[in-house]
């Protein structure tokens, strides 16, 4: 099945993608991501086409079924965006001792570090820095382990609902935390602030402890899931998340997802382990493979569940269904060095999150603001026109080429997996839209 | 050939068959040249609290308390502005007055008075012998201020237009132009070609106004304006919830 889907998926054409979901027959059209459905004539056309080779065929066919269009993505990066994203590395320092961790242990492999509270409230001043009423903004806590400095979190908050009140703008806020510190207060806090909380968990138990132990050795499991679910049963702003990495060893995510979505999480999304500092459980090609064949797994349920009316967040299938829904088509895989910035607890400011402490990433400080020049160019450089393969690839647009941080540190040796669940998706897309429109209608 | 839209990105861009790119929302006229999807005559109407103006004449057409009396007038200047300007033809000879455009007789007004009161003169065709009356009237802020922008906005001020009000004017399904614009033409956003199949021998489909659908061809009698005028709900055939409605 694995290999009939990444062969069903491979790139023929920039410009046209077929897909067979079983009860139809579908066209993607990159330029866009528009979706059609067509009859066998079109299909096999279409086919022929593709197999041959024949870009000049497939404009030409387009053309002809009055579906072609300007492009909806140029070559221009957008010029000097506004910050509207901050993720403060509030503690670039770890209780936990996971192996693959980008952040090698927390510390971005420098000294173990916690941002000062003046480094936190100026991160807040630039958040808001050309804000104006009715805009919104989002303020995130990572580390390390941000909870390990907790002060700061706070009153950076506190700080930011101030400016936001002042201005009459909206600020979100969102956390990602190793669950081993928190507290019922921090629930609280959460709570009254509506914060996303996202949990980093690899599976049930024992699964979870080889992945993500403490420093000495002994599993977290148990202490993360006494500290969360207390959390899980208040959520009534907050949304608590899971987020599991996914290595050569927790690949059973079908169990993890129900065992998970069971326990009351608001989603739980899979994310596969691409590059480590350490080299340690990174996903190669047959993995990645064993990795897709799992997600259609979950990605079947998903679909039954809908289709049987029921809630079953399946994070991936469900931003998947979104993004597809409305045609998001997009020259870059995430906000990042654009309106979304990482801070280091020195005060740096780099691409996001991952590239804390990285001069690949790094686009300026708090003193002198985001650096235009180096933003520019970092903007020009990562656009998905300039990256290769992507220039002809269908997927490019929704993808948007690929995290910066894995593609820059392991180039691309995702692709078949990113496409194959992308083709998946569309798949189950095209169904849930005929037996579930109501599902679509409201606007997930 | 079949090909339908599916998500939303492809329904934007849907484009019956047979029909030119400007009847899609992103390369039709209203698009390129921003205002024709609206009348922004408009939004002078009710520029002068308590009165309504015809959007094309100076003709009062509805007057709140205090001014009830002034309904039926014609507002002849507003802070000294004139709305009427003589009218002469190429020979110099004086052809009478008319109304000017809102926007080159009232500009002066928004830009120096908003927010004033300001001596408005009426003329009352029903007593053309008595003397216009002078009537302070105060001037509506046309835009909607903004402390972000340290100033005005480009969004036109709640009071000046009620819902619907924009649009009122345009060229209706019961309106002349309606049938006078071809999908070439910008108040057309609407295919003039129906119903479209491929055949060996080329497409064959209805003229979008066709009087019958039978024989399927477009060189066929039309509906003419008056029965547009007078039946469009019914002759036009319009898609409601997914159904053809006839």
């Amino acid at each position: 099945m694995r290999s009939e889907l990444l062969a069903q998926s491979a790139p023929l054409s920039a410009d046209a993608h077929l897909v067979d979901s079983g009860e139809g027959l579908h066209l993607l059209i990159p330029n866009g991501n528009r979706l059609y459905e067509i009859d066998a004539d079109v299909h096999a056309r279409i086919d022929r086409l593709l197999r041959a080779g024949d870009e000049t065929g497939v404009t030409a066919l387009l053309e002809d079924l009055g579906v072609d269009a300007p492009r909806y993505v140029d070559d221009n990066p957008p010029h000097e965006p506004p910050v509207r994203a901050l993720s403060l590395a509030v503690a670039q320092k770890c209780n936990l001792g996971c192996s693959y961790c980008y952040a090698e242990g927390g510390s971005f492999g420098g000294p173990a570090t916690s941002m000062a509270l003046q480094t936190a409230l100026a991160s807040v001043d630039l958040l808001f820095g050309d804000v104006h009423a009715g805009e919104r903004v989002n303020l995130s806590f990572l580390g390390g382990e941000p909870l390990l400095n907790r002060a700061v979190i706070h009153a950076a908050t506190q700080r930011a609902l101030q400016i936001a009140a002042e201005r009459g703008a909206q600020v979100t806020f969102s956390i990602t935390t190793n669950g081993t510190q928190l507290t019922p207060s921090d629930g609280e806090f959460f709570e009254q602030h509506g914060f996303a909380v996202t949990v980093s968990l690899d599976g049930p138990g024992a699964v979870h402890d080889r992945l993500r132990p403490f420093r000495s050795g002994r599993g977290s499991y148990d202490r993360v899931i006494a500290r969360v679910v207390p959390l899980l049963e208040r959520q009534r702003r907050m949304q608590v998340s899971a987020r599991v990495t996914v290595t050569p060893h927790n690949l059973d995510l079908k169990e993890t997802l129900d065992a998970f979505v069971a326990l009351g999480f608001h989603s739980v999304g899979f994310s596969p382990l691409l590059h480590a500092p350490t080299g340690q459980h990174e996903l190669d090609g047959a993995g990645l493979e064993a990795m897709l064949e799992e997600m259609v797994r979950c990605g079947a349920e998903f679909e039954r569940r809908v289709i049987a009316g029921e809630r079953y967040p399946f994070a991936n299938a469900v931003n998947a269904m979104r993004e597809i829904h409305r045609g998001t088509h997009r020259p870059y895989p995430c906000g990042a060095g654009a309106g979304y910035f990482g801070v280091s607890a020195e005060g740096e400011l780099a691409a996001c999150h991952r590239f804390v402490g990285d001069e690949a990433g790094a686009l300026g400080d708090l003193a002198g603001g985001v650096d235009r020049e180096r933003q520019a160019r970092w903007l020009s450089e990562r656009h998905v026109h300039r990256q290769e393969p992507c220039r002809s690839c269908w997927a490019r647009y929704m993808c948007g080429g690929g995290c910066h941080h894995e593609v820059i540190a392991r180039d691309r040796p995702a692709c078949g997996y990113i496409r194959g669940w992308l083709h998946w998706c569309i798949g189950t897309y095209a169904r849930l839209s005929q037996r579930r429109p109501d599902y679509f209608a409201a606007g997930p | 050939m079949s090909i339908e839209p599916t998500n939303l990105t492809a329904q934007l861009h849907h484009r019956a068959a047979g029909n030119p790119p400007s009847t899609l929302p992103d390369s039709a006229i209203s698009n390129c040249f921003p205002g024709l999807e609206f009348d922004f005559r408009n939004v002078w109407r009710r520029l002068l609290e308590g009165i309504v103006l015809h959007e094309a004449s100076g003709f009062v057409v509805g007057a709140e308390s205090p001014h009830e009396r002034l309904a039926g007038r014609y507002l002849l200047s507003v802070a000294g502005f004139p709305t009427l300007m003589e009218v002469r033809n190429p020979n110099g000879d004086a052809q009478g007055s008319t109304f000017m455009e809102w926007s080159n007789a009232l500009a002066d007004v928004v830009a120096l008075h908003s927010g004033e009161p300001v001596p408005c003169v009426f003329f009352d065709p029903q007593n053309p012998d008595a003397d216009p009356e002078t009537v302070q009237l105060s001037v509506r802020a046309m835009f909607v201020p903004s402390e972000a922008t340290d100033g005005s906005t480009a969004a036109i001020g709640e009071e000046l237009v009620q819902p619907g009000e924009l649009t009122q004017s345009l060229c209706s399904p019961w309106q002349n132009d309606y049938q006078e614009c071809g999908c070439y033409y910008w108040a057309a956003s609407r295919p003039d070609y129906v119903n479209v199949e491929h055949t060996a021998t080329g497409a064959i489909g209805n003229n979008w106004l066709a009087r019958s659908r039978d024989p399927k061809r477009y060189d066929v009698p039309n509906l003419t304006h008056e029965e547009l005028f007078r039946e469009w709900e019914d002759l036009l055939r319009f898609i409601v919830g997914g159904q053809d409605a006839q």
